[in-house]
């Protein structure tokens, strides 16, 4: 703001008289007790917990612990114990299998429903907020949702495929490990994709119509437009969303939980229900910790190599 | 300087109004002139399993003028919520724990070290002795027994004339009842700990401990689910069904019969009051065991209104209390001098096979959970066509290694 203001004036900016200097500090060290609030509201409710989760998988902590203290330091030891274990290697892999999935999913959907939307056309407006209900639902009510049209014997899906004669008798999606992850995928992609779709729309937008004209000038059937000027101009857009879903769908608890507990045989038991379950069903809240801590450091390290990249595109 | 002084009301302000907002949460009661706070599972008052708590409650207040404050805090976020409460100093005055975890919570220090008031009391030998033992912990009682529940046979008798007495008959009616979209039993087999008691159940009968999946009773246990399984006496669904879906499959005459618990005798009578149908007690072989099903009333460590907790929990325990209670909450006594119990012929066959219950001892209850969601994994497996003794020494490494026996 200052650069545009007159010389003279930015001198005196710089140079301040004592009274002026003296009543700037006192300004400043307003405006930080106004912050106050808001870094107290942070240390309190992510920073402590983090930290305390944090401290936890180098302790020894059972339900004892937890409530009388005195847990004993045991540096490595959890990380070693849990990274001795095939069950913890088979929900970090689900975690990552239900994760690109939900991504690859979400994505496609959502261009999908971009590349609609973004078309004027009657009723666009209605569809619209009709299919973002999906995301505004309360988890609850959409995996409920989920495990009724997926039930083997009332459900929707094998009542269609029935009429259609595809299956004949009772198809348990829920309770076959394969097809259970598949499900959990699809119902998280069904969440997620309106708000992929969002963004999307916005990325589609942004695309200047004269390059769209170029290409039709020079030739390009629909399929090259979309290959050549549609996805490369998306691209920051698609970035994001894709880093956004990932960070959702890793963390994701509530759809699995309330879809599978995690079964049939621990065929979608991810990291957070993985953790949840030591925690929570076994008490053992050191071991959860690790698993919480590598939950915390995937999507960590992924977004540091997505702002590298960003800044890198940027500076090019 | 008067903008310093005003921004630090503010922000000081703030701060004052947000601990505030953070401090409201259950107490023990330290003033008398606060009502008395009980945290329970069961339900809130417009749910069937909540409203005969409430009642019951509301007897007291009436009775003793004491003001009672109940939460309601669904069974999955239980065990967490008096954890964390405990661990920040702000328990209840009284928790109504599974009768499983009240060990584990007197090691941890969640709750108080109830002996002196019981010896003072003095009706602990009116328990029935599977029930007093899960309020035990080094010696010390920490606890009521609230209730119980047993496991049984629900049958519909337009389809059953009279429930198999052994697993053999079990198998052959179930597969006989089964076709047409409908199974001859249903039982929840969902991942974790409650699918597992139907497994659990088929052990004991077959001579084996839960602990001990990986016998020859574990074995022919998960291999006679399989069997029921293949030939549609069981769907392969129950993999994905908790009590309730067990339950729903009866109701709607999916399945000729289930195995679940007292909880929805009354709910099947007012929800399909044209289900024509029964109990029996669960069917034989070594034995005819059911898994116990129980609840303890607790007093939170932190409390400092034991005097009124305990009162409330005497009165709910009193037999004339019981009698009203136990019948509006499909349970049945924990105690042996409640009156009535016989007098429902569906209760009776409860309380019968009460007498047969199996509950793990003081150095299992701890890992239950554990040790239930191994076997509820090895079914899973041996119905997915894993063999049995291959499924079975699998959960049977993490059971070993729950207990420190491995």
């Amino acid at each position: 703001m200052t650069v545009i203001e007159a010389k003279g004036a930015l001198e005196r900016t710089r140079t301040p008289s004592p009274p002026h200097r003296a009543r700037r500090r006192a300004g400043n060290r307003a405006d930080q007790l106004f912050l106050l609030p808001a870094v107290l509201f942070a240390a309190v409710t992510v920073v402590y917990p983090l930290v305390y989760s944090v401290l936890q998988a180098f302790q020894d902590v059972g339900l004892r612990e937890v409530i009388r203290g005195g847990a004993e330091w045991v540096g490595f030891a959890n990380f070693a114990d849990q990274f001795g274990r095939a069950e913890f290697w088979q929900a970090l892999w689900l975690s990552l299998v239900y994760t690109v999935g939900t991504v690859v999913l979400t994505y496609v959907g959502g261009l999908a429903l971009a590349l609609l939307f973004v078309r004027e056309f009657a009723g666009r407006n209605v569809m619209r907020a009709l299919l973002m209900l999906a995301w505004i639902l309360p988890t609850v009510v959409g995996a409920n949702v989920w495990r009724w049209l997926l039930d083997g014997s009332y459900g929707l899906l094998n009542a269609v495929l029935r009429g259609l004669g595809l299956i004949d008798g009772d198809l348990f999606w829920l309770g076959q490990p394969g097809p259970a992850l598949v499900s959990v995928i699809v119902a998280t992609a069904w969440s997620f994709a309106p708000f992929a779709m969002i963004l999307m729309v916005a990325g589609l937008q942004g695309v200047p119509a004269m390059l769209y004209e170029a290409a039709r000038i020079d030739g390009a059937s629909a399929w090259q437009q979309f290959r050549h000027v549609t996805l490369p101009a998306l691209r920051p857009v698609s970035v994001t969303v894709m880093l956004l879903i990932f960070i959702f769908a890793f963390k994701t608890f509530d759809t699995i939980y309330l879809m599978t507990r995690g079964g049939p045989g621990g065929a979608t038991l991810t990291l957070p229900l993985y953790a949840f379950q030591e925690a929570f069903e076994f008490r053992r809240y050191d071991t959860a910790a690790v698993a919480t801590t590598v939950m915390l450091l995937v999507p960590l390290v992924l977004s540091i190599f997505y702002f590298r990249s960003l800044r890198r595109e940027e500076a090019a | 300087m008067r903008t310093v002084v005003r921004a630090s009301l503010v922000a000081a302000a703030a701060v004052l109004a947000a601990a505030g907002c953070a401090s409201g949460g259950g107490t023990g009661g330290g003033e008398p002139s606060e009502p008395l706070s009980v945290w329970q599972f069961y339900g809130d008052e417009s749910m069937p399993t909540g409203k005969p708590f409430y009642d019951l409650v509301a007897r007291y207040e009436q009775q003793s003028g004491t003001d009672v404050d109940i939460r309601f805090i669904p069974y999955d976020d239980f065990n967490r919520t008096l954890t964390q409460a405990a661990a920040a100093g702000d328990g209840p005055g009284i928790a109504l724990i599974s009768a499983f975890d009240t060990a584990a919570m007197a090691d941890a220090g969640v709750i108080q070290d109830l002996s002196a008031q019981v010896q003072d009391w003095g009706q602990q030998g009116a328990y029935f002795p599977t029930n007093w033992e899960s309020t035990q912990a080094d010696g010390k009682t920490y606890g009521i027994p609230h209730l119980a529940d047993a496991y049984a046979v629900y049958y519909n008798t337009a389809m059953v004339q009279q429930a198999p007495t052994t697993w053999t008959e079990m198998e052959s009616t179930a597969a006989a009842l089964s076709g047409e979209g409908r199974s001859g039993l249903a039982v929840s087999g969902i991942e974790g700990a409650e699918g597992a008691t139907g497994l659990a159940i088929r052990m004991l009968a077959a001579g084996a401990q839960p602990t001990e999946i990986d016998s020859p009773g574990g074995h022919a246990a998960l291999e006679s689910l399989r069997r029921m399984v293949q030939s549609g006496a069981l769907s392969e669904g129950f993999l994905t069904w908790n009590e309730e879906d067990a339950k729903n499959q009866f109701a709607t005459g999916q399945a000729a019969m289930m195995i679940n618990s007292a909880t929805y005798v009354n709910i099947l009578r007012e929800e399909n009051p044209d289900l024509q149908w029964s109990v029996a007690v669960l069917p034989s072989e070594a034995t005819g065991q059911t898994m116990l099903s129980a609840e303890n009333l607790t007093i939170g460590a932190t409390s400092d209104d034991t005097d009124r907790a305990w009162d409330l929990i005497t009165f709910m325990q009193r037999p004339e209390e019981l009698q009203v209670y136990l019948p509006e909450r499909n349970k049945l006594p924990a105690r042996s001098d409640v009156p009535g119990t016989a007098e429902d012929p569906v209760r009776a066959v409860f309380a019968q096979q009460l007498q047969q219950a199996w509950a793990p001892d003081a150095a299992l209850a701890p890992h239950t959970t554990e040790v239930l969601t191994a076997l509820q994994a090895a079914l899973q497996q041996t119905i997915s066509g894993t063999p049995a003794p291959d499924a079975a020494r699998a959960a049977q490494a993490t059971i070993d290694e729950a207990l420190g026996t491995s």
